[in-house]
């Protein structure tokens, strides 16, 4: 049952990651920033432009 | 005792692996069950991953848990995070996860399922997953570097610019093929039309839902994007049956081949957070949902395979992909067994997030035996189809015949009996008008993988519904890449057009945006259109061409990989990517010849260009096929010279990096690696 619900946080955290949430929550912590539009809005445009200079796997 | 504990199981597991790659090879006549594959390869993966990756991260790489990596020295919670090893396993697998492995067997599989089996499992053990481990590896160690910019440094400047020349080219060839797949899955079928269509309102609602209402709220909205997904899929159906609406979403192929050159442009140009971010999300974590869901499927129905080791397509006759079992097989199969474009990944985001260098062994050698079985999956799909059927989905009308009855006439007469009743019901049960001449590969993984879903509840009742599921996660995914590659393209093009007139360059300038967006639609765009066009359904020509030009991009970067060997004075070792080198260049080449110069016609571009020719000279052409026939005599001699650039520039690289080789054996180069210096990792167990 522990490690059932080890594999589960797994999973919800890599779900994060993917889902930029975990990289927005870091972002936060790094500038002492409380969640905003604006800020959401300033860090996921720098973030997009990044991944979207990459092409993406086949 | 948990020693001798520890070499009896991996004894017993070689044992296994063994027996089940024999069990696979040797067995003929009766049907055998897809477990067998499914077991050879999980064996081979562990052994390959226990032992091979272990010995290459020990003594090749020597990974040192001491060294910081450049997630912790450059740690800025952005790029720069030193991040859990499984979530960064999902992560990488996440990204190098595309349609190739998908589609590749499955083309492949005209040749039965062993040839191409056999070098999904063994390909991937000794050369993808080798490329990509020692790739995250290099970059790692030079702070997150690209292969571009590894190139450069390490091989020279002519051999850089080779690379990224590649890479560009590569991308337009890839775009244009996986276009196609989406083409002609989507032709003359309302249902899929509608449901592709319907996810790109539903990506700019989660684009703003993100943006303005909810912000942050990724999870949230993907959700809510992936119900709306599965009420369009259900819409599909309704308009399917709708006297007013159908005939709005049945479109040829050429309609569709604009729509979705049309779409690229506005994708490319558009603001990234409106369209493809959302879609991006939605994408992927729909691809991770149904590959989960294809493996659990398949062990749960356990389904026979139907098509045989090996097909009478191995001495070249193949409907679907012309040319011998060597080199085409290989060239088909693509991403599954190694792909040049997991090196960009592995020399992209991946080595930014390691947090310890041991963990480069799981998350770049590991998710690439992970790719590996996907397209393991893939080839059961495809095989558990009844051959007629799956010969009747992928053969071109140019090669079968158009009247269904002479299309199961001719594929009976090959041995795969099939009939026409047996087609209508296929295409009743799953809602579509016909499922003949449904070239691409989607549409045949689309029934297998329905068949397996249906199969492990619901019946046939709800086989319509996992069809068109699946038409749509391929479909989601391969507009991701086209919308992502085209952008990229657009940013490659501008980057070079800003050394010319800097204004071009700007990647916020709405001119400079539109023409090089244009600029880059039009040509992945043309080969679309050609594709489209061609009388053998275009995938002939393309699927090949992308099968080249991927594994030469392999290629690039295992020049890339060895050059770095050599200077690490490794040089003994050399073999670990010589040898997958060797085979790539060896295929790639023999394929390249071929596609460029084989005098028949379905295989060589030149021949068949020479027959249209003739043909022409001989004015038995009817008047109104003669601009056609001009188009395709031009169409054939460009994709030769195509073809012919990818050989030269690999070439430029292979030599380029036999020289930088023999002059540090020799002792008369400069064997300095680039490497960050150690600093010594104070990173906690507990931080990651």
């Amino acid at each position: 049952m522990k490690s059932l619900k080890r594999f589960g946080r797994l999973i919800l955290e890599l779900l994060r990651e993917l889902s930029d949430e975990n990289a927005y929550r870091r972002h936060l912590a790094a500038h002492g920033r409380a969640h905003s539009r604006a800020e959401w809005q300033k860090f996921s445009d720098a973030r997009l432009q990044a991944r979207y200079i990459r092409p993406k796997c086949c | 005792m948990k020693k001798i504990l520890g070499h009896l199981l991996w004894a017993a597991i070689s044992l296994l692996a063994a027996f089940f790659l024999a069990g696979i090879a040797f067995d003929r006549g009766e049907p055998i069950n897809s477990l067998w594959l499914v077991l050879a390869a999980a064996c081979t993966y562990l052994l390959g991953f226990r032992f091979y990756a272990k010995f290459i991260a020990a003594k090749v790489m020597a990974l040192d848990n001491d060294r910081a990596t450049p997630a912790e020295r450059l740690r800025n919670g952005h790029d720069f995070e030193p991040t859990n090893k499984w979530i960064l396993f999902g992560h990488h697998f996440a990204a190098i996860a595309g349609p190739g492995p998908l589609v590749g067997p499955v083309l492949a599989a005209q040749f039965g399922y062993l040839p191409g089996t056999l070098w999904i499992i063994i390909g991937a053990v000794l050369g993808g997953a080798v490329q990509d481990f020692i790739i995250l590896f290099c970059s790692m160690r030079r702070d997150g570097k690209s292969l571009g910019q590894m190139a450069r440094e390490e091989i020279g400047k002519v051999g850089g610019f080779t690379a990224l020349l590649t890479v560009l080219l590569i991308m337009i060839i890839l775009l244009a093929a996986i276009a196609l797949v989406v083409v002609n899955a989507l032709k003359g079928s309302p249902w899929g039309t509608f449901t592709i269509a319907a996810t790109m309102p539903i990506a700019i609602f989660m684009g703003l839902y993100l943006r303005y209402w909810r912000p942050g709220k990724v999870l949230e909205v993907s959700l809510i994007g992936f119900v709306l997904v599965v009420l369009a899929i259900l819409g599909g159906q309704a308009v399917s049956h709708s006297s007013t609406l159908k005939p709005v979403f049945t479109l040829s192929p050429v309609a569709l081949a604009f729509a979705v050159i049309i779409y690229g442009f506005f994708a490319s140009a558009l603001p990234v957070w409106l369209l493809l971010a959302p879609r991006d999300y939605l994408s992927t974590f729909v691809k991770l949902g149904v590959v989960f869901m294809l493996a659990v499927g398949i062990l749960f129905v356990r389904p026979e395979l139907q098509l045989p080791a090996f097909t009478r397509f191995v001495d070249g006759s193949g409907p679907i992909i012309a040319g011998k079992i060597f080199p085409f097989c290989f060239i088909t199969i693509a991403c599954g067994a190694i792909s040049g474009f997991h090196s960009l990944i592995s020399s992209g985001t991946t080595p930014k997030m390691i947090a310890k260098e041991r963990h480069a062994w799981p998350v770049g050698y590991g998710s690439m035996l992970l790719e590996s079985f996907v397209a393991i999956m893939a080839m059961i799909a495809a095989c558990t189809l009844q051959p007629g059927v799956y010969f009747a989905v992928n053969s071109p009308a140019k090669v079968v015949g158009s009247a269904p009855e002479e299309v199961v006439a001719k594929i009976t007469s090959w041995g795969f009996p099939v009939t026409t009743a047996d087609m209508a019901e296929l295409a009743r049960d799953v809602e579509e008008e016909t499922l003949f001449d449904r070239a691409g590969g989607a549409p045949s993984l689309a029934l297998g993988m329905a068949h397996i879903f249906a199969r492990s509840g619901g019946g046939r009742a709800i086989l319509g519904f996992w069809y068109h599921f699946a038409i749509m996660f391929e479909a989601l995914f391969i507009l991701t890449i086209i919308d992502a590659g085209t952008r990229v393209g657009r940013f490659m093009l501008q980057d070079f057009l800003g050394h010319i007139w800097k204004p071009l360059g700007r990647t916020s300038w709405m001119p400079s945006v539109i023409v090089t967006s244009a600029a880059i639609v039009c040509a992945w765009g043309y080969f679309l259109y050609q594709g489209v066009r061609d009388p053998r359904g275009g995938i002939n020509s393309l699927w090949p061409l992308f099968g080249i030009s991927n594994q030469l991009l392999a290629a690039v970067a295992l020049c890339v990989a060895t050059t770095i060997l050599v200077k690490m004075h490794r040089a003994r070792y050399m073999w670990i990517t010589c040898i997958p080198l060797a085979w790539l260049v060896t295929v790639t080449f023999t394929a390249g010849y071929q596609k460029i110069l084989s005098p028949i016609p379905s295989v060589g571009f030149l021949a068949r260009a020479a027959q249209f020719q003739a043909e022409l000279a001989s004015q038995s052409v009817p008047l109104n096929k003669i601009a056609e026939h001009q188009a395709s005599i031009f169409n054939d001699r460009l994709d030769a010279i195509v073809c012919g650039i990818f050989l030269v520039l690999v070439t430029t690289i292979l030599v380029d990096s036999i020289r930088v080789w023999v002059g540090i054996l020799r002792g008369t180069r400069d064997a300095k690696v680039r490497e960050a210096p150690f600093v010594l990792s104070r990173l906690k167990p507990e931080e990651i």
